[in-house]
């Protein structure tokens, strides 16, 4: 049987987010030093496994021993070690000496540089205890933490203090010292259940030894039990769990056995909100909520992952009493929020600092409500709604309970407009308004909602770039690519489209009086590169980065469905057959016409046959085409280019030499062809397509 | 187990521990940690072990009494174990104990918790403790303090007496709490509450506490003698002697200037962006305060070092 392994650090109680993070470090660093070591075989398997209060290693096929190796070490040029009739220097004396050899065996080895002196240098492999005793110190050593703190006489930095160490061979303690603490084979259990130290006799017991312990070493078995207990308690309240991955991870990293213990609050307090109830329950206490079904209704009762439970009922009634306690709290919140209806929080948002250089969020709210309106009024929505909701989309940020719980924002304003009769379109907007809130957020699905969303990001966008907060490399304090990718996502997934240079014009000039911002102009042309950047980041991937790369270079910054149009148009093209010879021909008028003048073109100069047969159907579609440019029918105006120029401009360029000497039929000739590219360019750009299109599985999405 | 039994418990248990019991401060304090016992004491390499209840004010926190939970001044029982001891949490459980709790009945976590006091430019890593979910002390290895690194470590435990005793009690209104036997907490604080929450919400004399902080805060720098200049790399210059300057007046001056921050926040007098001004302007005294602390200690030879040496 192989050999096992096992290195345990005992500490007070690490966070959550320490525990993941020392194990991915510990496990990586077991790998390089193992590795390095010469101690690694194919049957190699470093697992690490944690609990609050320990961080484990278990390591499996070693090798038995360190392999010995032979090995070339390079020493001075043969020049400054031998004379020229072959006897030794002093540097070659000297080489030899210190690799224990005669100077009759080193060799001349020749490089690049010239010939040196090399040795043959035989290592005997060590004993795997002795080499893990070597790495070990360094192992501890390189675990990293998000945050490092010293105890006691404060020389050394860890997660949290250390208390033991245990670093077994099979049956063997690998002997070193870490942290003052001498490893060894005693380890400890559950803080409350098993507290006596305990020594362990074999590597290979020791998930065993802990679990008789009542310690559930390993994270994934832990939460598979967690989860098990969870489900059953919610089985046994008639109800089912509310998931809450999130929920999960906290508090399986809280626990070294995890235990379920149920508790209930009065059904009053089924009146609040459900998302109140739950974020106290769920922030304040990490209790999971109950539901009478799926996406049903809350039940009043709670479950509670507790890490001892023999005596539950002391345990419930305690808990019982803090969420009591809590949502007392939330419902004098709520009640108090009440007292007054939302807009006359508005007046409160005036002395709310929005940023600094940019005023209030009073003043946001008012510049929100112009560019809710222009947007709705180009958008054919009800603008009367719009500015409603861009009104009061802010308010709850004054109210006590979303102060209490921030997340809450949106949820809670949209439900006190409910509750004094607001028309639901708006009270959902201000829901919406904050959608989406990342890349896994749909975006609005009602008009007003997005509608107001789009005219607070892009009065955010606007603002920070008209001073200057420009996001740079990892720094994104204000979210901006968020706030951009969020246009986007809504001009394209959601129910309006967006022309983007009327909208930044229209936020600009609602800047009017509220913030000094550099010139319209300025602040428009870095928006348009921000744009481009996002939509090609966003894009790249479902249609190739050539593809929008091209439609990009042709889009005027407006409309971001024409520039949707464009991609799938030249994607739908790009899936037929005669695309690519189509590209090549496109991509070689524009390359031979981009220096050249255009003018018109005179028929009398044009050569019988490609020539003619080319210019002649070029002149026939061309109006067809560009009309169906200028309607946006980019798919049409595509088809229309493919059939009707593709053979001619093929048999064009295989029979016609462009650049003749005769100057006015070049002249012609370039003049021809450059029409030809302008026209192609108006609809993408087919010089920066890569000659062959990525073809894409549809079923895969982006 | 009444208010006055349970703080005489705490004060029992830790004396027998080897800690000094000593008491609150004369002055206005946010938390215990403000106490020089802690502050003061938290730097330089001497030991020190020291307990004692801290009346804490947070005149933001008042409720004008009509909270079940929340008041502007609360008690805190202030522990301060240096260096701390690898059995701190050990100790710490089998204080509740000795409150008549037994740990392995109860559900007890430690919840990570990092403190910071910015004004005091002092932080820490730790927990809050849980029981039953329930927070009931705060845990916590102070790292700096004054913007010193703390060597030793200093392990501080904080218990909140009134959350403690409402569990004990099982009662669910602070101020239905026996302070003593025949006397309920609210017959101590109520009034008091409605008194404080009106005076830091709607009367105090705005123009009078800027005009405190303003002359306490040169305070400060008179009697230390701190001057307006700034060494390399923004070090502190003086201009007395370690043993010339007033650290503990003036140590007296930053807690005043604290307070009267707190009563400004309170009030709303303070904007977004003057509140990060004042902060920083406590912290620059703290900072001046706790270094010439620490050269004071140095000029006398640390001499609790000796003391310690003495009694091992």
């Amino acid at each position: 049987m192989s050999s096992e392994f096992l290195l345990e650090i005992g500490t007070e109680e690490l966070p959550a987010s320490f525990v993941t993070h020392a194990l991915r470090s510990m496990k990586a660093s077991a790998v390089e030093l193992v590795g390095q070591a010469r101690l690694g075989t194919d049957s190699l398997e470093v697992h690490a496994m944690g609990t609050p209060r320990r961080l484990a290693l278990r390591v499996r096929g070693l090798a038995a021993s360190q392999p010995d190796r032979d090995e070339t070490v390079m020493g001075p040029p043969w020049s400054a070690a031998f004379d020229a009739d072959g006897s030794p220097k002093k540097a070659a004396s000297g080489f030899a000496k210190k690799h224990g050899v005669a100077v009759e065996e080193l060799r001349k080895q020749s490089t690049d540089k010239g010939d040196y002196v090399s040795v043959q240098v035989h290592e005997a492999g060590k004993a795997t205890a002795a080499v893990l005793a070597e790495i070990l110190p360094q192992l501890c050593q390189r675990i990293t933490f998000p945050k490092s703190m010293r105890w006691g006489p404060g020389e050394i930095a860890f997660g949290r203090p250390i208390h033991w160490v245990v670093s077994l061979l099979d049956s063997e303690v690998i002997g070193f010292e870490f942290a003052g603490v001498q490893a060894g084979r005693a380890t400890r259990g559950h803080r409350f259940l098993a507290p006596e130290s305990f020594d362990l006799d074999e590597a290979r017991n020791y998930e065993r030894a802990l679990e008789q312990a009542h310690v559930i070493v390993d994270l994934e078995r832990r939460k598979d039990r967690m989860m098990g207990g969870l489900l059953a308690a919610a089985k046994s309240l008639d109800g089912v769990l509310e998931p809450d991955a999130f929920l999960a991870d906290e508090c399986v990293s809280l626990v070294e056995e995890p235990f379920t213990v149920p508790g209930g609050f009065d059904e009053s307090f089924l009146e609040l909100p459900d998302r109140v109830v739950v974020s106290v329950m769920r922030d304040h206490q990490r209790y999971f909520a109950v539901r009478a079904s799926e996406g049903g209704a809350l039940l009043p009762s709670y479950l509670n992952v507790v890490n001892t439970a023999q005596d539950p009922e002391t345990i419930s009634k305690g808990n019982d009493r803090v969420l009591r306690a809590r949502l007392a709290d939330a419902r004098f919140f709520v009640e108090e929020d009440r007292k007054a209806p939302l807009a006359d929080r508005l007046q409160k948002l005036d002395s709310v600092v929005f940023q600094s250089k940019l005023g209030t969020m009073g003043a946001k709210v008012r510049r929100l409500q112009a560019n809710a309106r222009a947007l709705a009024e180009r958008s054919g929505a009800d603008a009367d709604a719009c500015v409603e909701a861009a009104r009061l989309c802010k308010a709850d940020l004054e109210t006590l309970i979303v102060f209490e719980f921030p997340e809450l924002q949106g949820e809670m304003g949209r439900w006190y407009a409910l509750r004094e009769g607001t028309d639901s379109a708006i009270a959902d907007a201000i829901r919406d308004h904050y959608r989406p809130q990342g890349a896994d957020d749909v975006v609005p699905n009602q008009v007003v909602g997005a509608v107001v969303a789009v005219a607070d990001r892009i009065d955010t966008l606007v603002g920070c770039f008209g001073i200057g907060l420009v996001p740079t490399g990892s720094a994104d304090p204000f979210a901006l690519r968020r706030a951009a990718l969020g246009i986007i996502r809504i001009a394209l997934e959601g129910p309006i489209d967006v022309d983007l240079r009327q909208l930044i014009d229209q936020a600009c000039r609602a800047y009017a009086g509220d913030a000094e911002l550099a010139p319209a102009e300025e602040v428009r042309a870095s928006l348009d590169g921000f744009f481009r950047g996002r939509i090609r980041a966003m894009l790249k991937d479902a249609h190739g980065g050539d593809v929008v790369d091209a439609c990009l270079g042709a889009w005027d910054g407006t409309s971001l469905r024409d520039l949707r149009s464009r991609i799938e148009a030249v994607a739908e093209l790009g899936a037929a057959p005669e695309f690519e010879a189509l590209a090549v021909a496109f991509k070689r008028a524009f390359n031979i016409t981009k220096e050249s003048a255009r003018g018109t073109i005179d028929p009398a100069l044009l050569e019988a046959g490609a020539e003619t047969t080319l210019a002649e159907r070029f002149v026939t579609v061309r109006d067809q085409i560009r009309e169906a440019t200028g309607e946006r029918r980019y798919a049409d105006a595509l088809k229309l280019v493919a059939k009707e120029l593709g053979t001619p401009i093929d048999r064009y360029f295989e029979e016609v030499f462009v650049m003749v000497d005769d100057p006015r039929v070049r002249e012609n000739r370039l003049r021809l062809l450059g029409e030809i590219a302008d026209t192609v360019n108006g609809i993408a750009h087919f010089h920066q397509l890569g000659t062959k299109l990525q073809r894409r599985d549809p079923s895969v999405s982006a | 187990m009444t208010f006055q039994e349970l703080i005489l418990a705490l004060e029992r248990f830790w004396a027998e521990r080897g800690c000094l019991i000593v008491q609150p401060y004369n002055s206005e304090v946010g938390a215990g940690t403000f106490n020089p016992h802690t502050f003061l004491r938290a730097i330089g390499p001497e030991p020190w072990n020291v307990a004692y209840v801290e009346p804490s004010r947070r005149p933001t926190d008042g409720r004008y009494g009509e909270n079940p939970n929340r008041l502007q001044q609360f008690h805190q029982y202030q522990v301060i174990l240096k260096p701390s001891p690898l059995d701190i949490q050990d100790l710490y459980l089998e204080s509740l104990r000795a409150l008549g709790t037994d740990p392995s009945r109860h559900d007890i976590r430690f919840i990570e918790d990092d403190w910071e006091s910015p004004t005091l430019g002092a932080w820490g890593l730790g927990w809050q403790v849980w029981l039953d979910g329930l927070e009931i002390s705060q845990f916590t290895y102070f790292q700096q303090c004054g913007g010193i690194d703390c060597k030793p470590v200093s392990g501080e435990l904080t218990y909140g007496l009134e959350r403690i005793a409402m569990y004990l009690q099982d009662v669910d209104d602070v101020y239905e709490l026996q302070w003593a036997p025949g006397i309920r907490y609210g017959d101590l604080y109520k009034r008091a509450e409605w008194e404080w929450s009106t005076y830091n919400f709607e009367q105090a004399d705005v123009d009078l506490q800027k005009n405190l902080f303003e002359e306490y805060e040169k305070q400060v720098a008179i009697l230390l003698g701190l001057s307006d200049k700034k060494g390399k790399g923004g070090a502190l210059q003086f201009d007395r002697e370690p043993l010339e300057r007033l650290a503990l007046p003036a140590y007296d001056a930053v807690i005043k200037c604290s307070h009267y921050f707190n009563v400004l926040d309170a009030r709303g007098a303070i904007s977004v962006t003057e509140r990060q001004r004042y902060i920083g302007r406590v912290r620059l005294i703290a900072r001046a305060v706790a270094e010439s602390w620490y050269a004071q200690r140095e000029a006398l030879g640390f001499p609790l070092l000796d003391t310690a040496a003495a009694a091992q």
